[in-house]
């Protein structure tokens, strides 16, 4: 999902997840299943990094491997 | 005791007469609710008590290191209406950045986060805040009302200063611009208040024209889309590149009547994501070309001269050698003089491009140096280079932008990479780092010993140094 921002491949998203990445791929994740990602400003600071999204998303039921 | 420093040259009272003024009832700013004029002339009130309580003047120096929230819009505007300087410092630079700009313009007063609430993705924060005051700071010795830091701190003339007959001067141009919403509309605006665009072009041409302005709850879409359908006026989106992309990626918007335009600054987007958010929200989308020394200097906010922009009125602006400059009567550079950044009343942006000798519009061509747009932001690929290359362990360092920005370093224990980043991260703001990492055996340089940028060729080595 976070490589559809600046037209990347997958292999080119850097691990870090900067805020504007982090606004695009909660838009993803909104679009893609259809309901708004309420999370709380705690939550969206683990969001920093791929691997900390992957966490986030898994713990609130969200396909694996949505991130990338 | 702090010493009185010079006389500024504006009247301090332009605050009241320019921005504050108007009916007491009139909303002016909504953040997490509506303020009217009445209540922000109080609390402006209330924090230039503060700030003179702790020995602010007129002619001295204040520096604001405080994210976009109410305590900046109010903490400015005291230290302004107390005809004091104030110093802009970016929230997100590290405390080592911060002590650098304190070291280098010495302030008299920080005004800084004491606690705040809020996190990612919030377009402002509610910030307390805290005024330090710094003995050994100076008062003003220049007249200007506003100053800046552009992105690199290796250079000289790099802290640009605005008179409050700048920032007027300013406002008035926005008066002039057509396509630029007029007062009882609203600013719904995505950029940042503490950067050039979001302060003069959203916050104060607001407060001076009579149009509120409106910050989203968060940076998300869904949020800001809300932020526009909450007010039946006329309403215009204020941001950068990237809001284009992520709106135009919105499948199905609600219908907003009342969006009548969207503005932004910085470089275009591809025609593409330009097309698909005409499509989708079939309004006007346009682009403005400003500077942190200037502000607004053309614009082009009806799409239709894409990619050109027609100057801004009284703006003089002539091509030379390839390069954009613009007639400016005094240097906007504090401290040292830099002749390759304005001479003989001409302001060289740094920036290529084109005017069209029969039309006057102008081409915007890219940047002639290092400097590139994170965001919106402007980062200095030479600062963070400079800045990594002098950690101890890094033998050499090349910093390029391509998608992101990356990092090609020689190291002299390559297990060492953690340690330097982690130095890195120390000494510059995030924004600013690399997001991805190549430590190499050697950098590529050219017949004469430069080091090579180009990233065809950093790539190329950096596989033939991995290849077994």
């Amino acid at each position: 999902m976070l490589a559809t921002y600046g037209e990347r491949q997958p292999q080119e998203v850097p691990e870090t997840v900067d805020s504007l990445e982090l606004a695009w791929l909660i838009h993803q994740i909104e679009q893609r299943y259809g309901k708004t990602f309420d999370a709380d400003d705690d939550v969206l600071a683990r969001m920093t990094t791929v691997t900390g999204v992957t966490e986030v998303l898994a713990e609130l039921g969200y396909g694996a491997g949505a991130a990338a | 005791m702090v010493p009185a420093g010079i006389n500024i040259p504006t009247d301090p009272e332009w605050v009241d007469e320019v921005l504050l003024a108007g009916p007491a009832d009139q909303v002016c700013l909504v953040l997490d609710g509506p303020v009217d004029r009445a209540t922000l002339r109080r609390l402006v009130a209330e924090r230039q008590a503060v700030l003179t309580g702790a020995g602010l003047r007129a002619g001295g120096s204040v520096a604001l290191c405080l994210p976009p929230s109410p305590a900046f819009i109010t903490n400015l505007l005291a230290a302004w209406r107390t005809g004091a300087r104030a110093v802009l410092l970016d929230h997100r630079l590290t405390a080592f950045e911060v002590d650098q700009a304190l070291d280098r313009l010495a302030p008299q007063f920080l005004v800084s986060v004491a606690s705040s609430s809020g996190g990612a993705l919030r377009a402002f924060q509610d910030v307390r805040e805290a005024v330090t005051v710094r003995p050994d700071g100076q008062p003003s010795d220049t007249p200007h009302a506003l100053i800046q830091l552009s992105s690199g701190s290796t250079g000289p003339s790099k802290s640009i200063g605005r008179t409050a007959s700048d920032l007027i001067a300013e406002l008035d141009r926005y008066l002039k611009i057509d396509g630029v919403p007029r007062g009882g509309e609203r600013i719904v605006s995505l950029a940042s208040m503490v950067h050039v665009l979001g302060l003069v072009g959203g916050l104060l041409y607001g407060l001076h024209a009579g149009v509120q302005l409106v910050l989203p709850e968060r940076m998300t879409a869904e949020a800001i889309l809300a932020a526009v359908a909450a007010g039946p006026e006329p309403t215009t989106l204020l941001g950068v590149p990237f809001h284009i992309e992520l709106l135009a990626a919105v499948a199905d918007p609600p219908r907003l009547p009342q969006l009548t335009g969207m503005t932004t600054g910085g470089e275009l987007v591809r025609a593409q994501v330009h097309d698909a958010f005409v499509d989708r929200y079939g309004i006007r989308l346009g682009n403005m070309y400003g500077m942190t020394e200037l502000g607004v200097i053309a614009t082009d906010l009806f799409g239709v001269n894409r990619p050109a922009v027609t100057p801004a009125p009284g703006m003089t602006i002539r091509e030379q050698d390839g390069e954009i400059h613009i007639a400016m009567e005094n240097s906007p550079y504090v401290g040292l003089v830099d002749p390759a950044r304005w001479s003989d009343g001409w302001l060289h942006t740094k920036d290529a491009g084109s005017v069209d000798a029969t039309t006057g519009l102008v081409r915007v061509k890219g940047r002639r140096d290092s400097q590139v747009s994170i965001g919106g932001l402007k980062v200095d690929l030479s600062e963070v280079e400079h800045t990594l290359a002098g950690l101890p362990g890094v033998t050499g360092a090349v910093v390029v932008f391509g998608k992101a920005i990356e990092a090609y370093v020689m190291l002299e224990e390559p297990a060492d990479l953690d340690r330097v980043q982690g130095q890195l991260t120390e000494r510059v703001a995030a924004y600013k780092r690399p997001r991805a990492w190549h430590v190499v055996d050697r950098l590529p340089r050219t017949a004469t010993g430069k080091l090579v940028r180009d990233q065809s060729v950093l790539a190329t080595e950096r596989k033939e140094q991995t290849r077994p």
